[in-house]
């Protein structure tokens, strides 16, 4: 239940943050390189463990542990290090390894999209019906407030497959596939969009099928079979921990008109009740690249993101002190609301009283 | 490889291919960063991507002044006066600095030599926190602040404080050379204490009769003007001078060399950060890739001023947020509209969307 705020209060609230906000930037250093470039280590590490484990070993022991090590590498690589550089985070560094505008990651989508798409249209708009094309990517509905049709009936079905297939998903977002079917985007301007998805997709496919296999000789089928159950890993895990940052209940979506000229203390405000927490350990945390804090991430993308759960703690505080709700929960939790969410918004809208907000 | 290029040329053009190909290959499949990775991790001198060097040691040259004798990799090579870049890491920041280069081209090794500057970043943990075994990162020499290939019969070598760090290699070079006929090494310093490379300039003084050693020290002589030049140097006008130093002593003696500005080939050390003008006073931007340069009015921020001047940037959010119109500031002073924060460093990112210019600014666009 959020208090309505005076102008004069969301100002203050903005500059509360503001602050916060500047304080974490005094401090940012050698720990947060440290840790980027630890974990960078052991990405790498795990990466060649699993690789080795898969090209050399024959039975299934080492096939597991093999898959697993590689799946390690490609979620660190992807949601710690891959998306976080990628915002920016360390772009102070002046370290050309940890460029956010050079990074590529390794997964389907490429990164000069996701950086178009992500960094400014999700970051700007968040959670803004008709701007924020992450609000169920466009064929999900994950909210009531969402227009129903009768192809989101077998939306459960459709969620669990893109669970697996999630940086296919993340790739083809970038191509406004749905605005092109509505008639909203020429075929062309498709093309353009699909051209650059599609090269990345091949040239991840070619490595992770036909080169490392290659490599391995006779063991190829082994090589590729993980290379295939590690891509998995790291999808349904992708999958689960951004469902839970923006799709739980009690996460408010916005028209476009009521956020018009905002301030930025509104602007804020968006931020924290368009996102959701996830609760966990350290461990937890850096495994879905910080996006257990989503809220912190929404509130300040570009701080580097292991002073998320340091700073956390605060804005909440300030949030009570405001009025303002905190979506945060379990893992369990935030996994449950969001697989009601899907399941309750494929069928027509109940008569439902209107949210508070 | 010269021989192999002159016998079967084909054979160099073949592996250039294949080279090229590879690297290709690798950025296309991503492997090029865990390659580099993994060189780093093994064998951190071995790395091609950028010329790294092992400090080897570390000298006191006087009080506040070190010098840091280098082994790098490889040596594109050098000549006498030229400057190399310097890249270092300080709480977390790679800071890159230009430092001339104080030995020779004959030296096995590459010595810069730095003066602690109260409240330099770089200056000061170099001093502190650079040690024999640690490796720093070069880049390129460079500097025309050079002997012309002909070497002038007569020279005077004229440097104030740190400003002998190129001098200095001139003369070592000249010295290996035996082609000290007829020269003169002028050098100020604030005293006895601070004078650069005492002990050597006096071996080699000893050493060459065609090197003159003059030492200028403010706190015994009046300071070093045009008039106290003339005195010191008489022969002034028929010698090729090379003058590196502070910018006051180097405005200071400037009017000796009216008439003779042909014969005089100067260094400046840029040291003084670039004072921040009024908020709103008006800047020119030089766009360091078109080569155009952008007069402002310096209230509004850059990206809304670049727009108005015609130029076409990239941008996202418009409020700080997406980074999407980050660019490389390579000088000048800006504010942070969002936390009042000034930039005056070099080479600092900057956000274009929430950056007002504070003094006229270079941009990589």
């Amino acid at each position: 239940m959020n208090r309505v705020l005076t102008p004069h209060e969301i100002d203050a609230f903005g500059r509360e943050l503001d602050s916060l906000r500047q304080e974490v930037l005094n401090q940012r250093g050698q720990r947060d390189v440290d840790h980027i470039r630890g974990v960078v280590r052991t990405m790498r590490y795990s990466e060649a463990a699993g690789r080795l484990l898969l090209h050399v070993g024959i039975d299934p022991v080492t096939f597991a542990l093999g898959s697993g090590a590689l799946g390690l590498a490609k979620i660190l690589e992807n949601m710690e290090i891959g998306h976080n550089v990628m915002h920016g985070q360390y772009d102070w560094t002046h370290d050309p390894e940890l460029d956010g505008e050079t990074y590529d990651w390794d997964m389907a989508c490429a990164a000069h999209q996701w950086r178009e798409y992500h960094n400014f249209e999700h970051h700007t708009f968040t959670n803004i019906l008709g701007r924020d094309r992450d609000v169920g990517y466009g064929f999900l509905r994950v909210t009531s407030e969402q227009p129903w049709n009768p192809a989101h009936i077998i939306q459960p079905f459709v969620a669990v497959g893109l669970a697996f297939l999630f940086q296919w998903g993340i790739g083809a977002h970038a191509l406004r596939l749905d605005d092109t079917i509505a008639g909203r985007q020429p075929v062309a301007e498709l093309w353009t969009r699909a051209r650059p998805f599609l090269a990345k997709g091949a040239r991840q496919l070619f490595k992770d099928y036909v080169f490392f296999p290659g490599l391995a000789l006779a063991n190829a089928p082994r090589v590729a079979l993980g290379n295939l159950i590690a891509n998995g890993i790291r999808n349904v895990w992708a999958f689960a921990v951004i469902f839970c940052g923006h799709f739980p209940e009690g996460v408010r979506i916005y028209h476009e008109q009521e956020t018009r000229d905002e301030p930025r203390g509104a602007w804020y405000l968006r931020q924290i009740h368009g996102s959701a927490n996830i609760e966990g350990g350290r461990l937890f945390h850096v495994l879905s690249g910080h996006l257990s804090h989503q809220i912190e991430h929404h509130l300040f993308p570009d701080l580097p993101a292991c002073r998320y759960p340091e700073f956390a703690p605060r804005v909440r505080a300030i949030c009570e002190r405001y009025g303002q709700s905190y979506n945060t929960g379990s893992f369990r939790a935030q996994l449950t609301s969001v697989a009601r969410q899907i399941l309750e918004n494929a069928l027509p809208s109940r008569a439902r009283p209107a949210r508070m907000h | 490889m010269n021989t192999i290029a002159t016998s079967a040329p084909h054979v160099a053009r073949i592996a250039s291919f294949a080279l090229r190909t590879t690297q290709r290959v690798s950025r296309a499949l991503l492997l090029d960063r865990p390659f580099r990775f993994w060189v780093n991790e093994l064998a951190p001198v071995a790395s091609r991507v950028e010329l790294r060097a092992r400090v080897l040691s570390v000298v006191d040259v006087t009080h506040d002044v070190k010098t840091f004798v280098l082994a790098p990799r490889v040596w594109p090579g050098h000549l006498p006066g030229q400057w190399v870049p310097i890249e270092i890491e300080v709480d977390g920041i790679r800071l890159r600095r230009c430092y001339s280069i104080s030995s020779p081209p004959n030296d096995p090794h590459v010595e810069i030599t730095v003066k602690r500057v109260p409240g330099g970043r770089v200056s000061n943990w170099m001093h502190t926190r650079l040690h024999a075994g640690d490796f720093v990162r070069l880049g390129a020499p460079s500097g025309d602040f050079v002997l012309p290939a002909a070497t002038p019969a007569k020279l005077l070598l004229l440097s104030g404080g740190s400003g002998a760090t190129p001098l200095i290699a001139i003369l070592r070079d000249l010295a290996h050379r035996r082609a000290l006929e007829d020269v003169t090494y002028l050098h100020a310093a604030r005293s006895r204490r601070d004078v650069l490379f005492a002990s050597e300039l006096a071996r080699l003084g000893a050493l060459h009769p065609g090197l003159r050693v003059v030492l200028h020290l403010d706190d015994e002589s009046p300071r070093l003007d045009a008039t106290q030049l003339w005195v010191l140097v008489p022969d002034l006008a028929h010698r090729e001078t090379f003058l590196c130093g502070p910018t006051g002593m180097m405005d200071a003696v400037a009017p000796a060399f009216v008439g003779l500005e042909g014969r005089l080939h100067h260094e400046r050390f840029v040291v003084a950060k670039p004072a921040a003008a009024a908020p709103g006073a008006g800047a020119l931007i030089h766009l360091g890739r078109s080569k155009r340069s952008i007069t402002t009015t310096g209230r509004g921020t850059l990206l809304d001023e670049l727009e108005q001047a015609g130029e076409r940037l990239e941008y996202g959010c418009r409020m700080g947020i997406c980074n999407t119109c980050r660019c490389a500031k390579r000088s000048g002073v800006v504010e942070n509209v969002l936390t009042g924060a000034i930039s005056n460093e070099p080479d600092d990112d900057i956000r274009l969307c929430v950056s007002i210019a504070r003094s006229d600014l270079t941009l990589v666009l």
